[in-house]
């Protein structure tokens, strides 16, 4: 391969140019995305929800799943949430808890809450107990 | 024009430094945090701030001697798109985005771990053994670079790059804060001359070389300011990315001072890496 000192024009083979097609379309893409999104975010605090899901029995014990959503803007840390069992026999309401290390801004995740007692004959009650900014 | 095969191997050549640089942040967790807890602007910045970075590596070391200014800005184009397929298939493996999270969680944490990649690329494209080539590049500028024996703008574009590079691996941990609040007056001060140390012995042996081929009037002269230079260099880098992760949101004076000194000392050391590049 010779090299010219004094090349003015770019000369690329089709591989290049395809690397340099998907570059330029990655680079504008994400950055676009980044303006658009910070323009269309607001700057409401973590609004969490919580759903619930069909319990169901394993061999020791009852589990309900538990879906948390950030509807806000901004991401929560450290998102507890309780869930009380009413009605299901025993003394008293029976409580189980559950922690999100991080939920970002409309992110979901997903978790099990555990009880001693059938959920499926009583009440069920989820409630978030607190979060932290990051 | 090259071939495809030659080309192919130079891909070859940034991918494995893009890993090799960046793998230690890919593995971070306090990294992903910051994807989505930063806002996405300041993200935008960030990108913006490497593809300049990006620009100037490319510009005074980069691949191409005997190539237009288009081509730099192509070059930095392809790398900074390397650095975020890389740094997505590598997330995505790790398990750290999957299709089903939101798009700006996906986006902020690819965005943050892909600008290391990308300057990652850059610098194995152009460092990681260059063969069968008869020498090694020096980038358009870098020509100028050699026959002056030191062009100053270069000198700081790379030994910011290399700055960067090393400091970005520390900044976002937690262990910074922690020292920075910890440690005594003194033990920074020591931190401080330490850094200062490593940047004016790299220096001064890096110059040795470089005043047996070029005449120098005052040697010792020279590496005091070159030291003191990169020290400059290092803060500023350090400083930088520190805010960028969010580690001044609240603290004190005092604590921001500390955290950059602390940080210093990696930055330091891939600053005066970065010139030994360019020697």
């Amino acid at each position: 391969m010779t090299k010219r000192k004094d090349a003015k024009r770019v000369e690329k083979n089709w591989l290049e140019w395809a690397v340099f097609g998907v570059g330029l379309a990655l680079v504008a893409g994400t950055l676009g995305y980044l303006v658009y999104d910070g323009a269309a975010a607001g700057d409401d605090p973590p609004a969490v929800e919580v759903r619930l899901g069909e319990p169901r029995p394993t061999g020791h014990n009852f589990v309900v799943p538990v879906a948390v959503t950030n509807h806000g803007d901004q991401t929560a840390e450290g998102v507890t949430v309780e869930v009380t069992l009413e009605g299901a026999g025993g003394a008293g309401p029976e409580r189980g808890q559950l922690t999100v290390a991080f939920l970002p801004r409309r992110a979901t995740r997903e978790g099990w809450v555990a009880f001693r007692a059938d959920p499926r004959a009583g009440r069920l009650t989820p409630r978030v107990l607190g979060y932290e900014k990051p | 024009m090259r071939s495809i095969s030659e080309s192919l191997r130079e891909y070859a050549r940034g991918v494995a430094g893009g890993l090799l640089f960046s793998l230690p942040l890919l593995y971070t967790m306090e990294v992903w945090w910051a994807g989505f807890t930063s806002h996405p602007w300041r993200l935008a910045l960030y990108v913006a701030a490497t593809f300049a970075l990006l620009l100037g590596y490319n510009y005074f070391l980069g691949l191409r001697r005997d190539s237009c200014f288009s081509e730099v800005v192509i070059d930095s184009f392809e790398e900074m798109g390397l650095g975020l397929l890389i740094a997505f298939l590598i997330l995505w493996l790790l398990g750290r985005v999957s299709l089903d999270q939101p798009l700006s969680e996906i986006a902020g944490k690819t965005t943050v771990e892909a600008m290391t990649v990308a300057i990652g690329v850059s610098v194995g494209t152009a460092q990681l053994g260059a063969e069968g080539e008869d020498e090694r590049d020096k980038g358009v500028g870098g020509s100028r670079a050699a026959a002056g024996g030191h062009h100053f703008g270069g000198q700081l574009v790379v030994a910011l790059c290399g700055a960067v590079l090393f400091a970005a691996n520390i900044a976002p941990t937690e262990e910074v804060v922690m020292i920075a609040v910890e440690v005594s007056a003194w033990r920074l001060l020591g931190l401080a001359l330490l850094s200062l140390a490593l940047g004016a012995l790299i220096l001064y042996y890096s110059e040795f070389s470089g005043s047996r081929r070029f005449v120098r009037f005052d040697a010792r002269h020279d590496v005091l300011f070159g030291a003191v230079i990169t020290y400059a260099v290092a803060l500023a880098a350090s400083a930088a990315i520190l805010a960028f992760f969010g580690r001044f949101d609240g603290q004190g004076l005092a604590a921001c001072v500390a955290q950059t000194i602390v940080l210093g000392v990696a930055s330091t050391l891939g600053a005066s890496a970065g010139r030994l590049l360019l020697q």
